[in-house]
């Protein structure tokens, strides 16, 4: 019947009333469906996390539901919502449903939900040695939580996928319930696909691993992210695992620069790794920063350095397997770091005690359940204040919270910074393929459009 | 997720079966003709091609936004949302999902009012380009939904790239590479990217390279691939109509009146 008025004010009709009114009516709204007011359990660099129940009583599982920062679809809301709408494994944690909301414009993800994660479990046992306390846990957790995490990566990585951004914070593990004890890497808002660089990473994408989990190569101007990079990070959380305290430490209080290059963060490396030889790394040269590094290091202040020294003062003793592990993971050099499907072979897992499903093996589980965030602080974007007021109820030492601001700072610049794209690293990978990339034209598709012709350690010990 | 067709959304919900696709599309063949109703959809993604071009977008995002505006389209009227809206929204977020990076709104509207003046004014005259950035966001949520957040579509530019390398031990032809991938360009002014695998389309653009450069001696190397044969043929029938087609239609002409003839979207009622 509206056909009859179908004249030039049609022009600009864009959407179909029925149709609206229709997609509007089937669509279910996240506040219809899930109580989680006054329950906002994370606050990270990109959304607020909410521990969520559904309201029809149906289950009474818990959820988690991510509101993500901003409105509309950010690049890396749809990254995230991409990827986990394809991936599926046990590590890895599940998107159960995406709820757009069209009159504020907030997207929602809701996902299981994980009570502990990595960053509150090592916090947890920071403190307890800080105050000379000891956590019972099962010997072989750290085990069990490294190799489940493997496992997670390597999923991803045989999926082409590069998480970009393991830092302990996003590592989850599950609470009671039927996946008790169970790792699942989360955040991958930051995750990309790496089969076909469309434009050198660097261009594109604020700094992403935060700093004390970055691999050297990247800290000196490594142009591509490569599953190493993600390796590394494994091998930071692995000792940190071991040792409660985050090996890369460094303090970061002007992150201002957009140059990827990191004199800090190097120095702290080299303080524990020692100055790489140029055996063990032989393309160091090659890096676009070396020049830098030459002029600004010298390898006899490292001279004394070495890991094994630095986790033998932890208590994990040289000739253990956990340590011959985790120095393959620390590899210096890229191209030697093992994969995490050799990580997965590594004799450490074949020793006892065997990796466990439940990294808790069934005992009581120590850790605090996630506290509720207050919303005092709405308009401080930043979550150091969410985190200190999270820590004022619990057991803390001072140098704890300084150590926990430092790393919320981290992940805050992290969002802020841009890597330069001025370095011109070598172009890598594929030229002749590449450029066929570009290729748009079309074999008869031209004649129309004239389709233009531009180109195209062990917990059981006591703290 | 290269790794892994078998597993991803678009093999398990976005292969779609031919009855069900030409069922949905009832609505709009009560005005158009199945042969008008391919023409519309040639236009539009030559909208697609161009805008994607002059926002130097890699083919593959290019593609991925076409396949977007496909599927929409399987399901829905294009009563349901102008097309005109619904092209340069699916190019926008293809080119966050391909982390091309995102596009800035007001380059993307310019982009859009130049190119549908400068290079479409045979089919829309005068008329400017009617939307603005918050029709384009608005629009984005509904493409989104209707996708059922499958974000990840498989080309057949990659297959096709290993299904080369592999015939370069036999033949050295690199005309053969230019030709298939044009092909495969072709092919997306089809419905192929809604019915079969990447794959098969892939290997069909190589069957048609093939056979356009006479590269007999491939018949072999065609004949032990492990795939469906009948659905190859299929795919290279559906691209050779379209050849076809094109050989004697005008679209400078004929696009206004099949513009004019789509159904469309009618406002809130009025009170
Ligand atoms: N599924 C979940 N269950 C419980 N808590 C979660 C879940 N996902 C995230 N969190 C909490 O919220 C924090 C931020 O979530 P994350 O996905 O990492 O977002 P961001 O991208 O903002 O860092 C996490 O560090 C964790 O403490
Ligand atoms: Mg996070």
């Amino acid at each position: 019947m509206a056909d009859n008025f179908q004249n030039k004010t049609m022009a600009s009709v864009m959407m179909d009333y029925e149709f609206k009114m229709k997609t509007q009516n089937e669509r279910s709204k996240v506040e219809d469906l899930f109580d989680y007011e006054g329950c906002k359990v994370g606050r990270g660099t990109y959304g607020h996390v909410y521990k969520a129940r559904r309201k029809d009583g149906s289950d009474t599982k818990d959820y988690a539901l991510k509101q993500i920062e901003g409105t509309g679809l950010s690049m890396s809301a749809c990254r995230e919502i991409a990827l986990l709408r394809e991936l599926k494994h046990s590590n890895v944690i599940n998107l159960i449903r995406v709820f757009l909301s069209h009159t504020d414009r907030k997207v929602w993800l809701l996902f299981d939900y994980a009570e502990h994660d990595l960053w509150h479990i090592i916090k947890f046992h920071r403190a307890a040695k800080a105050n000379k306390k000891s956590v019972m846990v099962p010997k072989g957790m750290v085990k069990s939580l490294l190799y489940q995490i493997l496992d997670g990566i390597h999923y991803l990585h045989s999926n082409w996928v590069l998480h970009r951004d393991l830092k302990p914070a996003n590592i989850l593990v599950m609470g009671e319930g039927p996946e008790r004890g169970r790792v699942k890497i989360a955040d991958m808002g930051f995750a990309r696909l790496f089969n076909a660089p469309l434009k050198p990473l660097a261009d594109l994408d604020p700094v992403v691993v935060t700093f004390w989990y970055r691999a050297p190569e990247l800290l000196l101007g490594a142009r591509h992210y490569t599953k190493a990079i993600d390796i590394w990070a494994i091998g930071c959380i692995f000792a940190e695992l071991l040792t409660s305290e985050p090996i890369f430490h460094c303090r970061q209080e002007d992150i201002k620069t957009s140059n990827p290059y990191h004199h800090d963060q190097l120095d702290r490396i080299f303080n524990v790794m020692g100055f790489p030889q140029e055996k063990d790394w032989e393309d160091i040269r090659k890096m676009p920063e070396h020049a830098t590094l030459v002029k600004d290091f010298k390898r006899s202040n490292y001279q004394n350095c070495s890991l094994s020294k630095y986790m033998d003062r932890h208590k994990i003793k040289p000739d253990s397997k956990a340590f011959s592990l985790l120095q393959r993971l620390l590899l210096m050099d890229p191209n030697r770091r093992i994969t995490s499907e050799q990580a997965m072979q590594d004799p450490y897992f074949s020793e006892d005690p065997l990796p466990t499903q439940d990294v808790f093996a069934g005992c009581p589980i120590p850790y605090p359940k996630r506290e509720f965030l207050t919303d005092d602080d709405q308009d401080d974007k930043s979550d150091s204040k969410a985190r200190q007021n999270q820590q004022q109820q619990q057991p803390n030492t001072q140098q704890n919270q300084v150590q926990a601001n430092n790393h919320d700072h981290a992940a805050n610049n992290a969002k802020r910074m841009r890597m330069s794209g001025q370095n011109q690293g070598n172009n890598t990978g594929g030229g002749g393929q590449q450029e066929f990339h570009q290729q748009q034209q079309m074999m008869f598709g031209g004649q129309q459009q004239g389709s233009s012709n531009q180109q195209q350690g062990n917990f059981q010990q006591r703290f | 997720m290269a790794g892994n067709f078998w597993q991803s959304s678009h093999h398990q919900q976005w292969i779609l079966d031919k009855q069900d696709l030409f069922r949905d599309r009832q609505h709009d063949l009560a005005k158009l003709t199945e042969e008008e109703y391919q023409k519309v959809f040639n236009f539009f993604a030559s909208i697609i091609q161009v805008l994607g071009e002059q926002l130097k977008l890699r083919q593959q995002v290019i593609a991925t936004a076409t396949v977007y505006f496909k599927r929409f389209y399987a399901r829905n009227s294009l009563k349901c949302i102008d097309p005109l809206l619904l092209a340069p929204t699916c190019v926008f977020l293809a080119s966050k999902v391909e982390e091309f990076g995102v596009i800035s709104n007001s380059r993307l509207i310019t982009t859009c009012q130049t190119v549908i003046k400068n290079k479409f004014s045979y089919a829309y005259g005068q008329q400017e380009f009617p939307y603005r950035t918050n029709h384009i966001l608005e629009c984005e949520f509904y493409l989104l939904e209707n996708l059922d957040c499958c974000l990840i579509v498989y080309q057949p530019y990659r297959p096709l790239l290993l299904f080369v390398q592999d015939i370069h031990t036999q033949v050295q032809d690199d005309q053969i590479l230019t030709y298939a991938w044009r092909i495969v360009n072709d092919s997306l002014r089809t419905d192929v990217s809604l019915l079969y695998p990447p794959y098969q389309i892939a290997i069909s653009a190589l069957h048609i390279a093939c056979v356009m450069l006479g590269k007999e001696n491939l018949k072999p190397w065609f004949a032990e691939l492990n795939v469906d044969m009948d659905k190859i043929q299929e795919i290279v029938r559906t691209i050779i109509n379209l050849y076809e087609m094109w050989k004697s239609y005008d679209e400078k002409k004929e696009i206004q009146g099949l513009l004019g003839k789509i159904p469309k979207p009618c406002p809130a009622p009025q009170r």
